[in-house]
């Protein structure tokens, strides 16, 4: 008896198994139908604006950090004598060797000066080309010297007159040329114009460092490329302010541009 | 975009014509052909032979070292080109030795450290030395207690210094702070620490949870938002005091407040009508004006921090949140992203730029990551500033615009990163924890 009923629970068991698996795979199955059918619910709600290109790219130029340097490529081709001396290589002497008394030394030399049916090969004569001539270098590169990009090429200098703020105070120079370079926005010019003529601002530095009296002084006949040049210097709030030992109370700075592209 | 575009500017000269025998003239020009400056920074000297101060000396140096290479603004001559005899005052240097190679530098910050009972003294210069005749640009004096603390600080203001000068007025970052959230404790509570990770510590121990951490311009006040008894709503903490100071509640989800940049006024989003909107209210928690009504939410809400004029946030309005801009009023709504999926604005201290976390590729299967990227707001032109991979989120920016903190997952769990608004130079800040939105101080 008791192993009957053993039996007979062992197979109501059973039974509820296969009911139970069965509707398990229903379920399975009809999140997989579900999940072929409908589009994806929320992502569609969310992403239905997908459309569109991008807008652009731009270069982390207009990002205000300093720009990529540009090395000088060329520092020859200027004819200012170079603040980097290269010194003439001396001439080196070699000992002179001393023929060793030898009768198969002297058989060996004789082969050689015998002539031969080839022809005499040509020495390649080594152009050195990149050699610095003493005394005809260019200017060190660098910030202060020429450089020059994209076949267009510009200069600059600092020259004593009277006044000496160029020469003290080098590092600020730089600064200025460093903080407008920044805050140039190339975008600001009409795509259209390829080359322009070169414009010229000029403007004061003050005692604190801010910008004043900034002017176009020379047009480059193009509006928007004057305005461009303009807005560089009036975006700037301060160059920081001056040396502390310099006696003047301004400085006056001269800019030119070249536009091209 | 193929075209190529090359300008070129010169520098000349000055000169003073006899009628303007006191103008000096500079003729310059920008762009092409600037280099970061070569700096060199030998380490500091001993001035006395107090036993403490070979420790606090290495505070010093180490500290001045990382202010200088985390400005950007350097090329930092590494210390193994450097001369045998590195100078402690002016009278030891050897420009030659400093300006030729190997160091080939342009500047030279060089000093001393001396401690005489509790005080210590340091003597800072900074010289130009490929200028011989006048190579002094800085000189300074420092006198504070003889504790690492200290030191590290006046550490900070003499690399501050150096970057003002050489950097155009560039406002240093040595001395700023981050506020950010950390689940360090058990809790994500709001902390704060130096710009460099250094001195991390709690502010709140309210033992809920406390996100969108925001500094007010004067640094005075910290609001953030919290959940509480009724809710999410907006908290503000004292720094002054060191102690929560009350504030209104407003019911509904109130999030991310924001700092007008006269501190003034207080941003935010709350859900207080039902649906997630922007909300501009006085510092203090009185006059709330709501100034979106749109279906879809909207929430981070940041201002203009040069005009205080505008307000950038994100809007789903359209499906997917994007960045959209608008005048402080409400009106004038712009779009500024046209696709995936973006959040987080951050606006720039110049005004020209906002800071956000955008998955420009989202949906199931699209290869989208998330990362920072930088959008000119006039010409809505944008760069991607990270590209390692992880989820990159929360972005703000420093005071001098030349550097953003933000949060990644790129090394495991969230951690609080920065880098140069460029991209470059990408640093760890943080490790213990997991630590979240962070926000830079406005000074």
């Amino acid at each position: 008896m008791a192993a009957a009923e053993i039996f007979f629970e062992h197979e109501r068991w059973g039974r509820n198994l296969a009911w139970s698996a069965g509707f398990h795979l229903a379920v399975a199955a009809s999140i997989l139908v579900y999940t072929v059918i409908a589009p994806g619910g929320r992502g569609e709600g969310w992403g239905s604006g997908g459309g569109g290109d991008a807008i652009g790219v731009t270069l982390v130029s207009t990002v205000p950090l300093p720009a990529n340097p540009v090395q000088t490529q060329n520092v020859l081709a200027n004819e200012s004598k170079g603040l980097s001396q290269s010194l003439p290589k001396p001439e080196v002497k070699e000992p002179e060797a001393i023929p060793i008394p030898d009768t198969n030394a002297k058989k060996k030399a004789k082969a050689e000066t015998t002539p031969t049916h080839q022809k005499p090969q040509p020495e390649p004569v080594e152009e050195a080309n990149n050699v610095v001539p003493f005394g005809q270098g260019g200017p060190v590169s660098g910030p202060y010297g020429v450089f020059s990009a994209g076949g267009a090429k510009g200069g600059f200098g600092v020259t004593g007159g009277g006044g000496d703020f160029g020469t003290r105070y080098a590092w600020y120079v730089r600064v200025v040329q460093q903080k407008v370079s920044e805050n140039w926005l190339k975008y600001e010019v009409d795509p259209r114009i390829t080359e322009a003529q070169r414009v010229y601002i000029t403007f004061d530095v003050l005692r604190d460092g801010r910008p004043a009296s900034v002017q176009v002084e020379q047009s480059s006949g193009v509006p928007s490329l004057d305005q461009s040049a303009v807005r560089a210097i009036q975006r700037i709030d301060t160059f920081g302010p001056l040396p502390s030992d310099y006696s003047g109370n301004k400085v006056s700075v001269e800019f030119w541009f070249d536009y091209k592209r | 975009m193929k075209l190529f575009l090359s300008w070129i500017i010169a520098i000349l000269l000055l000169l003073s014509l006899p009628t303007w025998a006191q103008q000096d003239w500079i003729r310059t020009g920008t762009g092409l052909g600037v280099e970061k400056v070569r700096l060199a920074v030998p380490d500091f000297k001993a001035s006395t032979q107090d036993p403490k101060t070979p420790e606090l000396l290495k505070v010093f140096n180490d500290t001045l070292w990382n202010d200088l290479d985390n400005a950007g603004i350097f090329d930092m001559v590494s210390k193994s080109f450097y001369p045998v005899e590195v100078p402690g005052a002016p009278p030891d240097v050897k420009f030659e030795a400093w300006s030729s190679q190997p160091p080939n530098a342009s500047m030279l910050a060089f000093g001393n450290l001396g401690i005489s009972g509790a005080n210590a003294t340091v003597q800072g210069w900074l010289y130009d030395v490929k200028n011989v005749t006048s190579p002094q640009v800085l000189g300074k004096q420092y006198q504070d207690a003889a504790t690492s603390d200290a030191v590290r600080t006046i550490a900070h203001k003499f690399a501050d210094e150096i970057i003002f000068r050489l950097g155009g007025g560039i406002p240093g970052i040595a001395e700023s702070k981050i506020f950010f959230v950390s689940s360090r404790s058990g809790h994500k509570e709001i902390w704060a620490m130096d710009y460099d990770g250094a001195n991390q510590h709690a502010l709140t121990h309210l033992g809920s949870i406390s996100l969108s951490p925001r500094i007010s311009p004067d640094g005075s006040r910290l609001a953030f938002s919290s959940l509480t008894k009724t809710g999410w709503e907006i908290l503000m903490y004292s720094l002054d005091l060191d102690r929560m100071v009350t504030f209104p509640k407003f019911g509904g989800t109130n999030l991310s407040p924001a700092w007008s940049a006269d501190g003034t006024k207080l941003a935010f989003s709350s859900s207080r009508s039902g649906d997630s909107e922007i909300y501009v209210m006085d510092s203090s928690g009185a006059n709330l004006k709501r100034i979106t009504s749109f279906k879809g939410p909207d929430v981070s809400p940041v201002w203009n921090r040069k005009t205080g004029a505008q307000i950038a946030w994100v809007s789903g309005r359209s499906g997917l949140p994007q960045i959209y801009t608008m005048e402080a009023d409400g009106t004038n709504v712009q779009r500024l992203t046209d696709e995936g999926y973006a959040v987080s604005p951050a606006w720039s201290p110049n005004g020209q730029f906002l800071v956000f976390s955008w998955i420009r590729h989202y949906g199931p299967g699209a290869p989208g990551a998330q990362d920072i990227y930088i959008m000119d707001i006039v010409s809505k032109q944008w760069v991607q500033l990270t590209h390692d991979g992880g989820r990159n989120d929360f972005p703000s920016w420093s005071h001098d615009g030349r550097h953003i903190i933000f949060q990644s997952s790129r090394a495991g769990g969230e951690q609080i990163w920065t880098m140069l608004a460029d991209g470059t130079n990408q640093k760890r800040l943080t490790t213990a924890g997991s630590n979240t939105q962070p926000n830079w101080s406005w000074k």
